[in-house]
């Protein structure tokens, strides 16, 4: 009989998962490698002009980034996200990407693929992805440079996606549904289904910049579809909406009145991934920017990170009654965008309440159970 | 595609793959595409198998493996050579490791 040294498996059926989900493992890590963007898109958190010297300056070279990765491949991380701004403006993407595949991390790259040119296609070709996420602004010409505010940008993408689709490179897509779209949200989503096999999602919800830019904030906010309109997109997506009535039950909880301790975080913060700026800083999350939740590795390891400050930062806990008596205990925690890290960005501090949010989740609640 | 495997031969880990230890999981991680037969997978080898890939450095002869491990293991060689011969073949078909 033949003996079996190898298996093939795929990445969702290895043991490893189960054999790992009580300790806190590492598994993943997001790197936004530049905050700037060839875009200029109204509701981006993060994005800064693609020219912007200062922001290129502060970026992390590949030098500064290799302990880091390197530290996170030692402490078993698989997954590697590179994200931004748009990632593909650094002059460096292909010896960073690189630098992660040697690594042996699989690869996933956000990107607007505007900047993608026969050479990234040959490169990926030749060190595939595990995917590429291209995000659809529009699918005419008008609505596409009404949210990225660039001219030209629309063909750019459209040549792009072209390249990779032509090319067979794994994508999907992932649209924002916005005041400057959702009049183009099925084409969007129709345009998108025809050209993956793999998933679309839309997102509804815009979060505040990390910067806390009064004016970017203002066109964030202009950009937010009402609780009503939000709703109305989900219903009329029968894939999204048969989804969220199939996790129904996971996502509105009773059982969350039952809490009786003050603990600020129950989300994924910091649970298996963490996400580094360009320059260097350890957020729990990509949204978590409190100055008292982030962590320079500059000045520090990502050990030290992972295995002393993370847990701290869980610890945090609010005597705010206001959080104590609503977002705390809200049965609906799984159909709103409040989180600390959300709530920060909105308020200035993590323990507040968000009406728009609150406003949000009530009324996909009412959608939710009202259909069922 | 059946590869001929000679005892007697050397081979190499190839260059187009990583090798990772994570949680006691031994893991191959194809980097190039064209590695392994299907998309989206990774490889793990157990115990055994991660003796052989150990060893497979170019170097050493299949058959001075099998008598490394025979060795080390107190397991007759015959076996040995059986299971090291099996694995690489298995290996080779993948483009995991190279003749060299």
């Amino acid at each position: 009989m033949k003996t079996n040294f190898i298996t093939s498996k795929p990445l969702p059926a290895f043991e490893l998962w189960e054999k790992t989900k009580d300790k806190s493992p590492l598994y993943s890590f997001e790197m936004e490698i530049t905050e700037r963007c060839n875009n200029d898109c109204t509701h981006c958190y993060i994005n800064l002009p693609a020219g912007d010297n200062e922001a290129k300056r502060k970026e992390l070279s590949l030098k500064g980034f290799k302990p880091i990765v390197d530290e996170a491949v030692e402490m078993g991380a698989m997954w590697c996200l590179l994200t931004g701004g748009e990632p593909l403006l650094r002059e460096d993407f292909f010896d960073i990407y690189l630098y992660l595949k040697k690594k042996g991390l699989l690869i996933s790259v956000f990107t607007n693929a505007t900047l993608i040119t026969e050479e990234h296609i040959k490169f990926f070709k030749k060190y595939p992805p595990r995917d590429i996420e291209v995000t659809v602004y529009g699918v005419t010409e008008k609505t596409y440079e009404k949210v990225t505010r660039r001219t030209g940008t629309f063909k750019l993408f459209m040549k792009g996606l072209e390249r990779v689709l032509k090319n067979n490179i794994k994508v999907r897509f992932k649209a924002m549904a916005l005041r400057s779209n959702v009049h183009e949200l099925p084409e969007i989503a129709r345009f998108c289904r025809e050209r993956t096999k793999d998933y679309f999602r839309f997102d509804p919800f815009l979060h505040l910049r990390y910067d806390r830019n009064e004016k970017r904030n203002k066109e964030i906010i202009s950009e937010r579809l009402s609780p009503k309109e939000i709703i109305e997109i989900e219903k009329n997506d029968s894939e999204r909406f048969d989804s969220l009535k199939k996790s129904c039950d996971k996502l509105i909880m009773p059982s969350a009145c039952e809490k009786t301790c003050n603990h600020l975080f129950y989300c994924g913060a910091g649970q298996g991934s963490f996400n580094i700026s360009s320059d260097g800083i350890f957020r729990l999350c990509s949204s978590l920017f409190h100055p008292s939740c982030v962590y320079d590795l500059k000045r520090g390891s990502l050990k030290d990170a992972w295995y002393n400050f993370v847990p701290k930062v869980r610890e945090f806990r609010s005597d705010s009654k206001e959080f104590l008596e609503r977002c705390h205990i809200c049965p609906l925690i799984n159909l709103c965008i409040w989180c600390p890290a959300h709530a920060h960005l909105e308020t200035g501090e993590m323990d507040r309440y968000v009406e728009y949010f609150c406003s949000v989740a009530q009324s996909r609640e009412k959608m939710l159970t009202e259909k069922l | 595609m059946e590869q001929k495997i000679n005892i007697k031969n050397t081979y190499c880990q190839s260059e187009d793959v990583v090798a990772r230890e994570i949680h006691g999981e031994f893991i191959i991680i194809p980097i190039t595409s064209g590695i392994g037969d299907l998309e989206d997978e990774l490889y793990t080898l157990n115990e055994t198998g991660k003796n052989i890939w150990d060893r497979l450095d170019g170097k050493k002869s299949l058959k001075e493996i099998a008598m490394e491990l025979s060795k080390e293991f107190d397991a007759p060689l015959e076996e040995i050579e059986k299971d090291v011969a099996g694995l690489t073949e298995e290996l080779l078909v993948r483009r995991i490791v190279l003749e060299v």
